[in-house]
């Protein structure tokens, strides 16, 4: 088996090393190969770099190779494939599932029990390689206008725009966005391109706030952490002039006092889709949920026809994702754009693929 | 005529040409599949139309092919992968196999697939045969209480299955079923597995509609030939107590069904067309607008419809030993399909080579 697949390795919590690998492959008939172009850094990468992983460890004895954002040139194609050529440009959703089971033939695949998701520990490894296996259906071609930097942010978008439809956001809602991370970004902008009468977001940095009150257009709220998230709810609905308060709350930050806070803000049969991860045990205000017959629903990475829909709101401009990249470095240095997302510098920074 | 070799199987060359064929016996396609050993198949308006027309629509018999796709069976061999069955494990088949990559497969509705392989569908051999080939996930295992035979009916209870969910039917609700045929029948009983409190059946034919009270029908109604759909609804409603149904569903395919159930329907209601006739009919668009009446096409079955199907005869809310009204050996085969173009009988089982 080749050994010319230069890959970056996580070893442990801080230890990367760059290394060859085997190059996949060709197993299944439906199989491609793509030369990674991109790949960006999310939370997670940052958490793994940390920590050594979330749930499961990488180890000296089960490294892993990083990363899951990720766009590339198709390289060589199986027997079966016939919706991409080598040559062409894509983005890539970097999660198989088995096909097989109920949730994946239920329309539900992203919550497969045997999905197998780039950079998941022991041994589904990630997209840092110069060359990634994938099933070709799961390889979605990009239109010239787009560039490859900008197709990494096809996933993180995907993850927005699943949010955005467990919503069932109508035209006319309001809706609030708590956090202006990457996927609250996207979250505020997918809101709007679904027809919001107004997106409120919120954020307790201000100059992330900033960033987006230029990027999106909307209101901003700043979060007080002295005072209660009841408290809070008051002052957004009045600070935004809701009566009632929102249709809708897209919970991004993962953090528990955010989600109470949002929970308080909507209004009677309002909901409230958490998307983002934070503490796994988190209280929740059940007797004004009920009161108000909230509507909650949990949000996990992207199911069928998201892809199709973030790829449909970048081709048509009504969503942007250039202004969110702040960095490209080279591959080697990819453990400098780990340590930049972690300090919070940049929005979306991107590791270059393995260059000739 | 070999029906002791080694994959003795029914096939169709043309219109009422059928014949019996040994055909080598299939190879697993992959370690996942499984073989079963055909024990019961029951046949159906379709099976019979490629006997009598050779063609449905644009699917056209251009070479040999097996009839048969309702069936059950016991495993005779599992893929190395396999976990879920085991030989001898005794199963209801799900005979459409799906492509698992598009679209329609992903996003919930695999029996929309395009490249589905369908069996007794040109260019695909059906199941009346002694050994037929499929994912273990498109087996449904039988439980100790159903019989072989009851399994060979979870096809046409599937189809009955994914009409009632596309429906969503609800309990306490009123349901009216145009057609007593086997998929007719069928919908009544689910209707009632389902909570309907009120079911009615429509048909022409008097018997079919004692057998479609004795299933699960609470009420039945005979239209009036030469009655127009809008006085045949105003019948139905008189016989409902004038309360107009939530729910209605043909399993006839007759435009003069379809039509009188859009005027029958209370407003707001949801019909499902389950029934195939004439490609292209006449229907009454204001009533359906004016109602705000839902419609939905409904085609085979998909996720979970077989496994609920299961269930239901399993937990006895439907019992389909009722539709059983003929059982012929497999050499016979070509009796049954002569018996259903005469239009004789409701369900009728062909035993497999070696039931």
């Amino acid at each position: 088996m080749a050994q010319d697949n230069f890959s970056c390795v996580l070893y442990g919590a801080g230890k990367v090393r760059f290394e060859d690998r085997p190059v996949p492959e060709i197993s299944d008939p439906h199989d491609i190969l793509i030369r990674i172009s991109y790949v960006g850094v999310c939370g997670s990468d940052v958490h793994f770099w940390m920590h050594g992983g979330v749930i499961r460890m990488v180890s000296e004895e089960e490294p892993l190779v990083m990363g899951h954002e990720a766009s590339g040139v198709v390289h060589t194609v199986g027997p079966a494939v016939t919706r991409v050529k080598p040559g062409d440009r894509v983005a890539i959703e970097p999660g198989f599932p088995c096909r097989r089971c109920k949730q994946c033939k239920e329309g539900r695949y992203n919550i497969c029990p045997k999905m197998k998701f780039a950079a998941d520990p022991p041994h589904t490894h990630g997209t840092l390689s110069r060359l990634f296996k994938i099933p070709d259906d799961f390889a979605y071609r990009i239109s010239d206008s787009l560039s490859l930097q900008e197709a990494v942010l096809v996933e993180p978008l995907s993850v927005a725009v699943h949010g955005v439809r467990l919503a069932e956001l109508r035209p006319g809602q309001t809706v609030l966005v708590q956090g202006c991370g990457t996927i609250g970004l996207l979250a505020a902008a997918t809101a709007k391109a679904y027809g919001a009468r107004s997106v409120f977001i919120a954020d307790i940095n201000k100059a992330k706030l900033d960033f987006a009150k230029g990027y999106l257009g909307c209101a901003t709220f700043v979060p007080d952490l002295t005072s209660t998230p009841e408290q809070d709810a008051v002052r957004l609905k009045r600070e935004m002039d809701l009566e009632d308060g929102v249709d809708v709350v897209l919970e991004c930050t993962g953090i528990e006092a955010s989600a109470q806070t949002g929970i308080y803000a909507l209004s009677a049969g309002g909901v409230f889709v958490q998307i983002g991860l934070g503490k796994p045990l988190q209280a929740l205000p059940l007797l004004a949920m009920c009161e108000k017959e909230t509507v909650v629903k949990t949000a996990f990475r992207y199911a069928p026809g998201d892809y199709e829909i973030a790829l449909e709101l970048l081709d048509s401009g009504k969503v942007s994702v250039k202004p969110l990249i702040s960095s490209t470095v080279p591959f080697e240095s990819a453990a400098e754009a780990w340590e930049r997302t972690r300090k919070g510098e940049g929005i979306k920074n991107l590791i270059q693929g393995v260059q000739d | 005529m070999t029906l002791t070799g080694e994959n003795p199987s029914f096939v169709l060359h043309k219109v009422h040409e059928v014949s019996f064929e040994e055909r080598p016996i299939p190879k697993l396609s992959g370690p996942r599949d499984v073989r079963i050993e055909i024990k019961q198949t029951g046949i159906c308006g379709s099976d019979v139309h490629y006997y009598t027309h050779g063609a449905i629509g644009s699917f056209v018999v251009t070479s040999p092919m097996v009839l048969g796709h309702e069936s059950s069976g016991v495993v005779a061999e599992v893929g190395s992968a396999v976990t879920s069955l085991k030989v001898g494990d005794r199963v209801a088949l799900e005979p459409g196999i799906p492509c698992r990559y598009c679209d329609h497969c992903k996003a919930g509705f695999y029996n929309l697939c395009a490249d589905m392989k369908f069996a007794a569908t040109p260019p695909y051999d059906g199941t009346l045969c002694r050994y037929y080939i499929l994912p273990e996930d498109f087996c449904v295992k039988l439980p100790d209480t159903v019989s072989l035979e009851e399994g060979a009916l979870i096809e046409p209870l599937s189809v009955a299955v994914h009409v009632s969910k596309l429906a969503k039917i609800t309990p306490g609700s009123s349901v009216v079923v145009f057609g007593a045929g086997p998929v007719g029948l069928l919908c009544c009983a689910v209707a009632k597995a389902f909570g309907a409190t009120t079911i009615t059946a429509v048909d022409l034919v008097p018997a079919r509609l004692e057998l479609a009270k004795a299933v699960a029908a609470t009420h039945s109604f005979i239209p009036t030939r030469g009655d127009s759909a809008a006085e045949s609804a105003s019948k139905i409603k008189e016989v409902l107590g004038g309360k107009a149904p939530q729910f209605a569903i043909d399993a006839s395919g007759a435009a003069a069904s379809v039509n009188t159930a859009i005027h029958v329907l209370a407003q707001g209601g949801t019909y499902v067309q389950a029934g195939m006739g004439a490609p292209e009919i006449t229907f009454p668009i204001t009533e359906f607008t004016i109602k705000e009446l839902v419609a939905h096409g409904s085609f085979r079955y998909g996720p979970g419809d077989y496994q609920l199907a299961v269930e239901l005869v399993a937990s006895g809310r439907v019992d389909v030993k009722k539709l059983i009204t003929h059982r012929v050996k497999f050499e016979e085969a070509e009796e049954a399909f002569k018996l259903v173009v005469k239009g004789q009988g409701v369900k009728i089982l062909i035993g497999g080579p070696t039931a």
